[in-house]
């Protein structure tokens, strides 16, 4: 139902339910899920017809001279015409709830008429706005049930309510309403939003753009493409991270997430490949997923805007290999860091990124854990076959299915703390991994969830952050931007230490 | 099996709890670095002497994808494209314990 457009919420209805008689607490929850949360209109709302029967033999024409039995009345009977009888007329509502399960497409009489003389209660003819129905109403129901396993439901119910709290509640209107219009620039900024609910931005992904033509004069200009150019906004909002699942609206072309608390940006972002314009700016971050780097060079972001950001300095990072504007470890930082000179027209180098230095690389064991690089030199793990080889480890490798098999989620949070400490770690940070969107190793493209090797690349990207107005001019100081980069086992490092490293193969 | 050659021996037998044997190749258990620090030569654990490790905390069914993954690892070792190795989940949570005893 989730990934579904949302129709047009329907004409109201008012649903008589059968106040009457005591509701069970389940039909009770089942009119207000009915009713509201699914959107579905197929309550009863009419009464059975009323059907007389001619078919009795005594009726026929050929016993047209019988005796006529003093009982020989036309038989009416009350039901639907395909012959279902109400067998208790006193209790017709509830068995003609029970059977009427497909829509029939029948509606008889008309819904405002007859309420309330079979309803005469007037409490129970406002169920159909029963968005409203606070739980002081159910109370009284309950407590006179005297049943407390309703009391227990809803509770839930009310913890439901909460949790769709009303920032929540107004953003899903801005998404619905930009479904329904065809708007594909959505705008959830200044939304006090403090987290994005999972299935929010889903439907967005089946956003259709309605066409402009309406009437005459057809010009030109009134044919514009029906692609939705998805603009997402959710600037302002105090997010302190970011969702897997905005990173599955893969159509989304721009994405503002300016003004957040962000301290960092899943690398799922990769999977946002029509992405062409990135707002990260005004967050607390201080390093970017090298994937924003990989969605530039490979894929169409032209726009990238990340300053202002507590951004690591390069002056003040630790520099494993300097690759601009050579090799060699430049004696003064700011000395070094000036695009090259040329003449003529802009070469293709002013423009691209330019891959400044590289940090050192952090290794990290089994459990996640960083391990000790002097410890590494020496120590019994520099044995070549644990750190040349690819393979992930057993952990890693029943992490991985685990997270993706369907149980993951199913496991709630109070079963999870009987599992023993080592393991609980391990399956929570699956769980954040998960959340975060999924990891891919960035230099084998495999999927994992413990990362093995972590570096920093520091690359300019200046003709990027002013979105390609213009390329570099010769001379101008270049301000590297550190992309994190993560790799799976401790042969994803970068090439360079793999050339220079003792145990390459 | 004598102590003096089993711990040449190319096989070494990989015992669960409830009582499966597994006979692997000596190089293929020590992925495990619990095994290969069961099976070292010099530390004169029983284990080494006679080359047969029991694991009374691993059941069969799990020992089993375990020397599965044994044999994975050991044939992906030197490769640059690894496979990716199934595992039905259910035995995921089991197998995850099994790793961290095992340590590998």
């Amino acid at each position: 139902m989730d990934c579904e457009v949302p129709l047009p919420p329907p004409p109201r209805i008012r649903h008589r339910s059968p106040s009457h008689r005591p509701a069970a607490p389940s039909s009770l929850r089942k009119t207000y899920r009915l009713s509201r949360l699914d959107d579905r209109s197929s309550q009863p709302s009419s009464d059975p017809a009323l059907f007389s029967s001619d078919d009795i033999p005594a009726s026929g024409l050929e016993n047209y001279h019988a005796p006529v039995s003093s009982g020989n009345r036309k038989r009416r009977y009350r039901g639907t015409w395909w012959g279902e009888m109400v067998k208790d007329p006193k209790r017709k509502r509830a068995d003609f709830k029970d059977k009427r399960l497909v829509d029939s497409g029948v509606w008889m009489g008309s819904d405002e008429s007859g309420a309330d003389s079979v309803l005469p209660s007037s409490e129970a003819s406002n169920w159909g706005e029963d968005f409203l129905v606070p739980e002081e109403r159910l109370n009284p129901l309950a407590q006179s049930l005297n049943q407390s396993s309703l009391q227990g439901q809803q509770r839930g119910m009310g913890v439901r309510k909460v949790e769709e709290s009303q920032e929540h509640q107004f953003a899903r209107t801005i998404v619905n309403d930009c479904l329904e219009r065809g708007h594909d620039s959505v705008d959830l900024s200044n939304a006090y939003l403090k987290v994005v609910p999972p299935d929010l931005l889903q439907p967005l992904q089946h956003l259709t753009k309605l066409p402009t033509v309406r009437e005459a004069p057809v010009t030109e200009e009134v044919y514009s493409s029906l692609q939705p150019f998805l603009r997402l906004f959710l600037a302002g909002n105090g997010l302190t991270a970011v969702s897997g699942g905005l990173f599955e609206l893969d159509a989304l072309r721009v994405l503002s997430l300016r003004n957040n608390k962000l301290t960092d940006i899943p690398p799922a972002i990769r999977q946002l490949t029509m992405l062409q314009e990135v707002n990260l700016s005004v967050n607390r971050l201080q390093r970017l997923p090298w994937e924003l780097l990989w969605l530039i060079k490979k894929g169409d972001l032209k726009h990238l805007t990340v300053r202002p950001n507590p951004l690591m300095p390069i002056e003040d990072a630790e520099i494993a290999q300097w690759h601009y504007p050579d090799e060699t470890t430049p004696e003064s930082i700011e000395g070094a860091l000036k695009m090259s000179q040329y003449e003529g027209p802009a070469p293709e180098e002013a423009w691209a990124p330019i891959h400044v230095a590289t940090g050192p690389v952090r290794r990290f064991n089994m459990e996640g854990f960083p391990v000790d690089e002097t410890r590494l030199s020496g120590g019994r793990v520099s044995e070549p076959d644990r750190t040349a080889t690819r393979v992930p480890s057993l952990r890693e490798v029943s992490l991985l299915s685990f997270s993706r098999s369907s149980f993951f989620d199913q496991i709630p949070d109070s079963e999870m703390t009987e599992f023993p400490a080592l393991m609980l770690r391990l399956l929570r940070y699956a769980r954040e991994v998960r959340n975060g969107g999924g990891r891919h190793c960035s230099v084998c493209h495999r999927a994992f969830v413990i990362a093995r090797a972590e570096w920093i690349e520091w690359w300019d990207c200046a003709t990027y952050e002013n979105g390609l107005k213009g390329p570099r001019t010769p001379g101008e100081s270049l301000r590297p931007l550190p992309f994190r980069r993560l790799g799976c086992s401790w042969s994803c490092v970068p090439r360079v230490e793999i050339e220079s490293g003792p145990e390459c193969p | 099996m004598a102590a003096t050659n089993s711990s040449q021996s190319e096989y070494v037998t990989i015992v669960s709890g409830d009582g499966f044997e597994f006979v692997i190749p000596r190089s293929t258990a020590c992925v495990s670095g619990t095994i290969r620090r069961m099976l070292e030569p010099s530390s004169k654990f029983s284990e080494a002497l006679t080359g047969r490790c029991v694991l009374e905390n691993i059941s069969g069914v799990v020992l089993e994808k375990v020397c599965e993954y044994f044999c994975y690892n050991q044939r992906n070792k030197n490769q640059t494209n690894v496979p990716d190795m199934d595992i039905p989940p259910e035995l995921c949570l089991e197998l995850l314990m099994a790793a961290d005893y095992l340590d590998t």
